[in-house]
């Protein structure tokens, strides 16, 4: 219907609200500044943005998202590849890996097991999980799902893949944030806290 | 629905989705007025201190306020007690998933049912208790859909209208009942088990779940229960 009124314009501007956090008012700032003031950005943008559709996919070993048949973590030999962090999406193999805490690779669920929605073991790549398990080459496995009750599920069926495989599987903490003020903390989180703490 | 504003409502989460950027909308199960949509706004920002406690299988207590049509808006949520110390594990835990997904086609919106709601606290006990969970199943199908009008004649064979025998076969349809025959592939004792929701062997349970998925299905009307085949895939893992 914007189309009809306002033509292409209307429908960049509508097409940009896509975007997440953004609405109406701001993709209509994004469209004139892309349209008056920066076209050569605005061409090099949507460029980028077809090639990128055309060319990202996921990893062949990670299920992390990249133009590479192996993405760049995967294909680093400064990695430890014996251990292994399962993470729900590509964000989170981007935080862990900002935090630099970690040395190993990743393998991306894209999700959580969700039997309400029909997600299971084969769509978050279990298979293939299991495959790389069984190569020998994996020492541990770090589960750093989210810590809700689909992340916590999805992180004991891999616990009990990894342990048919024989491979040492631990859970990453969740409880008190750094900071953190235990008057502040809800219940849970705070029950999280208490059950993984640890001698000091 | 309530203009008025409720106030510490017993509830469970059955359903969640990603609301805009940083909500989160839930499909909770009431005490007091049945299957309703809360919008929990903020609670998938970084600090919102809601987001630890709306989870589902555990007990909570709800206020929320009218919002838009049929869609209310949480305002405050806790635990009905202050810490849940044994929650779903395993096969238990994803058999608490099936049960949800019923809860969400057998009930209608804003219909309250605190018989339901009751039989779903106690059903999510029992798991929780270590119950045997093919059998927790089984009552809890077979309970919810008598409290929703679905309830199973099965004490009388259709045809003769004698009460079923422990010791004969039955052939057993959903429209019209269980009909006995030499060639039957239901036990009677199975069908008194259903009735008396008491499961004594495994056969009983198995034909018990043949039966149950015949009329849920029946019922369903050619939907289909995501959750079954994926957690068959799930306990397939395990
Ligand atoms: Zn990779």
């Amino acid at each position: 219907m914007v189309m009809d009124k306002k033509g292409l314009l209307g429908q960049l501007i509508q097409d940009l609200c896509y975007l997440p956090g953004v609405g109406p008012k701001s993709a209509q700032r994004m469209a004139f500044y892309l349209l008056q003031r920066n076209r050569d950005g605005a061409k090099r943008l949507a460029e980028t943005l077809l090639e990128s559709l055309n060319k990202v996919t996921r990893c062949k070993s990670c299920r992390n998202l990249t133009d590479q048949m192996i993405c760049s973590i995967c294909s680093n030999q400064g990695r430890d590849h014996s251990v292994v962090c399962i993470v729900e999406t590509p964000a989170d193999v981007w935080a862990v890996d900002q935090a630099s805490v970690f040395g190993g690779v990743f393998f991306v669920l894209h999700g959580h097991l969700s039997p309400l929605d029909g997600i299971g073991p084969d769509e978050l790549g279990l298979d293939l999980l299991e495959q790389r398990l069984e190569n020998k080459e994996i020492k541990e496995i770090i589960l750093a799902t989210n810590s809700t009750v689909e992340g916590e599920a999805t992180a004991q069926l891999i616990s009990e893949i990894a342990k048919r495989s024989h491979v040492r599987a631990s859970r990453i903490a969740h409880g008190v944030p750094m900071g953190g003020e235990l008057e502040y903390i809800d219940s849970s989180t705070l029950t999280h806290a208490f059950k993984g703490r640890k001698p000091i | 629905m309530s203009e008025r504003l409720v106030s510490l409502q017993p509830g469970f989460l059955i359903r969640h989705w990603p609301y805009g950027e940083t909500s989160l909308l839930a499909d909770v199960l009431t005490r007091d007025f049945g299957r309703i949509s809360l919008l929990a706004r903020g609670l998938r920002k970084p600090k919102s201190k809601l987001a630890g406690v709306l989870m589902p299988f555990v007990p909570l207590l709800l206020s929320y306020g009218a919002g838009r049509g049929e869609l209310h808006y949480l305002s405050h949520a806790e635990h009905q007690h202050s810490a849940f110390d044994s929650p779903l594990q395993g096969k238990a835990l994803f058999c608490g998933f099936y049960i949800n997904e019923l809860i969400t086609h057998f009930l209608h919106q804003s219909d309250p049912h605190p018989e339901v709601f009751e039989l779903y606290q106690q059903s999510l006990m029992s798991l929780q208790n270590g119950a045997e969970v093919e059998s927790c199943l089984r009552c809890f199908e077979v309970n919810l859909l008598e409290l929703v009008g679905y309830g199973l004649d099965i004490r009388y064979d259709s045809q003769t209208h004698q009460l079923v025998e422990a010791d004969r076969k039955y052939h057993f349809s959903v429209e019209q009942g269980p009909r006995e025959s030499v060639y039957g592939e239901i036990n009677g004792t199975t069908l008194h088990a259903l009735h008396s929701r008491q499961f004594k062997d495994k056969e009983s349970l198995l034909q018990a779940k043949k039966i149950m998925r015949m009329v849920i299905d029946f019922h369903l009307q050619g939907k289909l229960l995501k959750s079954r085949e994926t957690i068959a895939k799930i306990i397939k893992h395990m």
